[in-house]
């Protein structure tokens, strides 16, 4: 596979999910185009790890997530989730899969139905799988609402448009809880938040992880919130990987060029340090065409014609850090003086 | 109505451009707005002034007021349900209670702003060309093909790709990024003197927000314009705006020249909102820290300073009295705390607090 | 450890948004009260006057002998010698038709009809069949339309093909041939020496029909709208069958929608169905509609008798501003509700 490789996947542990060769492509209208939201990637997440993706936006980090609870299928590829091949399931158990996996979105509000009454909203999952008594679900939902911080009480009767875009997402976060799933997707769950309201949910997220023993896929676009969150991280750029690594390795050795352009992009609140620099110019090119080569090629100081012509693939360049570049800033054979454009 | 209706009528009709004194004089505004729960106190008595080429950071959590602050300077609220009084002086000139003709006049060529989410604040059914050039005809009464020429010159400056065959596109057709950009040449298309920016960068990813707000400050360098910055993060502003102001529960607490606001804050809150932001440099997994609570209810603030239910340095007094605006050793740096970061109080009770966490351990 | 740390492990009292002591009397000012209660007191009258007009003082004692059935069949007789009287406040209007000496020369609050009968327990009456007609067959054409919307819309692909191919068609078609077709398809022809019978349900069948395209469409797009929402991912993400998706997730969002269309739907179904009538083909004539009292003053309009079409028009626009004006109410007020507070 190009630009992919597989080096990076772990045989030891109690691996929970396992992607292989995952592909997702949309079509565009019916002009016969193709959309290569992901292209090839494969990961696993240990139990009790949290894996953080990042990347900008179009890098195919939000599809990756939703085609593991199979939100839509995708189009090619294998993902095993606690021993089952999820992509083999018929819809039914599929279904009954997916209550092992939960998901929370990036938009509080619109995750949340605007009609209907927020214990109701949590409760629902409960209702569909016919889990307890009424008395029991409501204590169950009563229970998960006080553990994130939302008054029982008012939840009974209000609706999600009563809170505020931090307590909805509480409210999400108890919803994902309550089928009392082993595994659960953040997609950018803090980034339509206030600063001082990102941290209240980051530290939550980590205290609901130790007490429920979760694992989590934690995704977004802001490399310290992910850094903040995560035991390993992996970056991405359309479609691809490009460096999977343990999260402070990532921060003080990257290896990969757009890694660097990451860490360098995060506003630091700091007048003396930031007189800023712009860490890159231009955005990502469109996913329906991308560039031949390594796809990072357009935008990279260190290109070369071999980046243009060959796909690099994952390769070692430390303990359990990973990268996929013909010329990495750590663990290359010969480092290539990095062109001043 | 406010007293200054009558002498407002006058100034118009002088309409002389003053080029002494700052260029926005805000005194004591204050907005309010009429609502079933009662009156929201948005806005609640904040004066401050920018000068000329100078730029201004306003900071605070959603519900802050922050963004009301800045419409209701530009006059961009609607009428119905809305109380505003105070004084806001641009160019010398009370722009408070003018009507509505004449703030259109100002719109655009003295004041324009730029709002968070470029796909909504775009007209989804106009070509790109066709909107940045409509303000041109409409305000600088140019001929078509001038306008066309200058749109494309204005795409040009903020720096978009292709900018000839951006001219027919439509705004869906383009990315996050280049939207934005294409909000701030419609902004700037009739020249302004003071440029809004609502959260410019909320909805864009970091590589991007590092150009926008990098383009944002060689257009305000370039036209020496003055600039109002409105985030809720501490670190967009750090780096890009002369002076900083952090605003709570419709009041300003803290401002000061970004250099001095950073090396010596005094508002427990600007601290904390300082605080709150993930480092990268820190390990992961380290404990963030939160201000705890949620922002004031603005239609039945809190008695005293409005912080002071969730401040862990409030004493009894920060309950009952209101703290006023104190100057601290530098002369531009007011903030309003009865207890400031430093203070005596402060640090014996950073000591208490640092006390019982070690016990609790 | 900061001392900022600190802080978050404290236990701060958080300061409720809604309940905190009783708000300051303030004074909302709020568009279209009046216009609100003016068009619901309209629709609560015509709605008593169409179900109780035969118990209903106020109407019967206009009506020949006091009683309704006179003012909806055929009169002769004595009667007659009311024919044509203006209403009792035009004062400037003549009787064309010669009075016999002592006799009132004007009757009413609407005057009286060609035949003798008073308009306004015409009205009345007449409002009976009018929103009977246009209500029964809103009420279908709502759920066959909102049913195939929301079939077409959430799963997509060929059902979608067929029922939007086939709305399309239909949407073609001129809608009043349609109906004048379908009408005269299912009435029997009239013979010679008198008019057939003419049942209700053609009229209502052919107004059905042309309510279904349009609101087949309003609920196809609202649905695709919402299926995209993340509330609704969520819920599939939650195990939620298509089923308990549309029907509780989906459905309860697009009730106002249709609430506010459903009305300025019968409104012109109103309208319809007094096109048909003028074109003589709704319900037989003795028996009073909106239209067919219009039809039925229209040959009279030239002599000057202008009373005989403009009341009972009068009356069907008002009601037809009510319900227009009702209509905008509902969606402003659900607007509101969904509004981010």
């Amino acid at each position: 596979m190009a630009g992919s490789g597989k080096a990076h996947l772990r045989t030891e542990g109690d691996i929970i999910l396992r992607v292989e060769d995952l592909v997702m492509e949309f079509p565009v209208g019916h002009t016969g185009l193709k959309v290569h939201a992901v292209s090839g990637i494969s990961f696993d997440v240990l139990r009790g790890e949290t894996l953080g993706v990042v990347g900008e936006s179009g890098c195919g980090k939000s599809t990756t997530g939703k085609a593991m609870m199979m939100l839509p299928k995708p189009t090619s590829g294998s993902v095993v989730f606690e021993g089952t091949e999820l992509t083999a399931l018929k819809a039914d158990d599929m279904r009954a899969a997916r209550t092992r996996m939960q998901m929370i979105f990036q938009d509080p509000i619109s995750s949340l139905n605007p009609r209907r009454k927020v214990r109701d909203i949590v409760r629902e999952p409960l209702v569909i799988w016919k889990r307890g008594s009424h008395q029991e679900q409501l204590a169950k939902v009563d229970a998960l609402l006080e553990e994130v911080g939302i008054d029982p009480q008012r939840a009974a009767d209000s609706r999600p448009h009563e809170f505020s875009g931090g307590m909805c997402q509480r409210i999400s976060i108890a919803r994902s809880l309550v089928l009392d799933p082993t595994l659960i997707i953040c997609d950018e769950p803090v980034s339509a938040l206030d600063v001082s309201v990102q941290a209240q949910v980051l530290n939550l997220l980590e205290d609901l992880k130790a007490t429920h023993g979760l694992t989590l896929v934690f995704i977004a676009h802001d490399l310290a919130v992910v850094k903040n969150i995560s035991d390993r991280i992996q970056v991405m750029y359309l479609g691809k990987i490009c460096e999977v690594a343990p999260s402070n390795d990532l921060y003080t050795s990257p290896a990969h060029h757009y890694t660097k352009v990451l860490i360098d992009s995060i506003p630091v609140p700091d007048p003396e340090v930031a007189v800023h620099q712009v860490a890159i110019e231009g955005e990502p090119p469109s996913p329906v065409a991308p560039p031949p080569g390594c796809r990072f090629n357009p935008r990279c100081p260190a290109a070369d014609d071999r980046c243009r012509a060959e796909e690099p693939q994952l390769r070692k360049v430390g303990d359990g850090h990973f990268v996929a570049c013909h010329h990495p800033l750590i663990g290359g054979e010969a480092p290539v003086a990095v062109r001043s454009s | 109505m406010s007293p200054h209706s009558a002498h407002t009528a006058h100034s118009i009709q002088a309409a002389s451009r003053q080029l002494e004194g700052p260029l926005l004089e805000v005194t004591d505004l204050r907005t309010h707005f009429r609502t079933e729960r009662g009156l929201v106190r948005s806005v609640d008595g904040v004066s401050f002034t920018l000068d000329r080429g100078r730029s201004l950071g306003i900071v605070g959590e959603s519900g802050s007021g922050k963004t009301v602050l800045s419409r209701s300077i530009m006059g961009l609220l609607p009428k119905r349900n809305t109380e505003r009084s105070g004084s806001v002086k641009f160019e010398g000139r009370e722009v408070i209670d003018l009507p509505l003709a004449d703030r259109r006049k100002i719109w655009g060529r003295e004041m324009s702003m730029i709002f968070q989410d470029p796909m909504t604040s775009l007209n989804p059914v106009m070509r790109i060309g066709k909107q940045i050039g409509e303000g041109l005809r409409l305000h600088l009464g140019m001929s078509k093909e001038d306008a066309r020429a200058t749109s494309l010159h204005l795409l040009r400056e903020v720096r978009i790709p292709e900018p000839e065959k951006r001219l027919d596109q439509y705004a869906f057709e383009l990315s996050g990024g280049m939207r934005q950009r294409v909000m701030i040449a419609l902004a700037m298309s009739c020249g302004p003197t003071l440029l809004f920016a609502d959260e410019p960068t909320t909805a864009l990813d970091v590589t991007v927000q590092a150009q926008i707000l990098e383009l944002i400050g060689v257009q305000k360098r370039e036209r020496n314009m003055s600039l109002i910055l409105v985030t809720h993060d501490l670190g967009v502003v750090a780096g890009h705006t002369d002076d900083i102001m952090v605003m709570y529960g419709g009041r300003m607490v803290e401002k000061a020249p970004t250099n001095v606001l950073f090396a010596s804050m005094k508002m427990p809150y600007t601290e904390a909102l300082l605080k709150s932001i993930p480092k990268i440099e820190d390990p992961s997994h380290t404990r963030l820290s939160v201000i705890p609570g949620r922002p004031p209810d603005l239609v039945n603030p809190p008695p005293g300073c409005s912080f002071a239910p969730r401040c862990s340095f409030a004493q009894d007094r920060c309950r009952t009295e209101v703290p006023p605006l104190i100057t601290a050793e530098h002369p531009d740096h007011v903030y309003a705390c009865w207890y400031p970061v430093g203070s005596p109080s402060h640090r014996a009770r950073t000591a208490e607090l640092a006390a019982a966490m070690s016990g609790a351990h | 450890m900061t001392d900022i740390d600190v802080i978050a492990h404290q236990h701060t009292p958080e300061v409720p948004l809604i309940d905190q002591g009783a708000p300051a009397k303030v004074r909302v000012r709020k568009r279209g009260r009046i216009t609100k209660w003016l068009a619901i007191g309209w629709l609560v009258f015509i709605t008593i006057s169409a179900i109780g007009a035969n118990s209903l003082p106020y109407i019967s004692h206009s009506c020949p002998g006091g009683s309704t059935t006179n003012c909806s069949t055929a009169l002769v007789g004595d009667i007659l010698s009311k024919r044509e009287l203006p209403p009792t406040w035009a004062t400037w209007a003549t009787p064309l038709n010669k009075t016999l000496p002592g006799k009132a020369t004007h009757a009413g609050l609407m005057g009286t009809d060609s035949n003798g009968r008073d308009l306004f327990a015409r009205a009345m009456l007449g409002a009976r069949n009018s929103l009977l007609i246009a209500g029964l067959a809103i009420t279908f054409g709502l759920a066959i339309g909102t049913f195939l919307g929301m079939v077409a819309g959430y799963f997509r692909g060929w059902v979608d093909t067929v029922i939007d191919n086939l709305t399309n068609v239909m949407l073609a078609f001129p809608a009043l041939l349609l109906a004048i077709f379908l009408v005269t398809f299912f009435n029997k022809p009239d013979t010679a020496e008198s008019a057939a019978p003419r049942p209700l349900w053609p009229i209502i069948l052919a107004l059905v029909i042309l309510s279904i395209p349009p609101l087949t469409r309003l609920v196809r797009a609202n649905t695709i709208a919402y299926a995209q929402r993340d509330f609704v991912v969520a819920a599939r993400s939650l195990g939620a069958k298509g089923s308990r998706i549309l029907f509780r997730e989906i459905l309860p969002n697009i009730v106002p929608t249709l609430l506010s269309f459903a009305l300025t739907g019968m409104a012109l179904l109103i309208v319809a169905e007094g096109a048909l009538a003028f074109l003589g083909l709704s319900v037989e004539v003795p028996i009073p509609t909106w239209g067919a009292m219009i039809s039925a003053g229209s040959e009279r309009l030239r002599a000057g008798v202008w009373w005989i079409s403009l009341m009972p028009a009068l009356v069907m626009f008002l009601t037809l501003l009510a319900i227009n004006l009702l209509g905008d109410v509902l969606a402003q007020r659900f607007n509101r509700r969904e509004a981010i507070g």
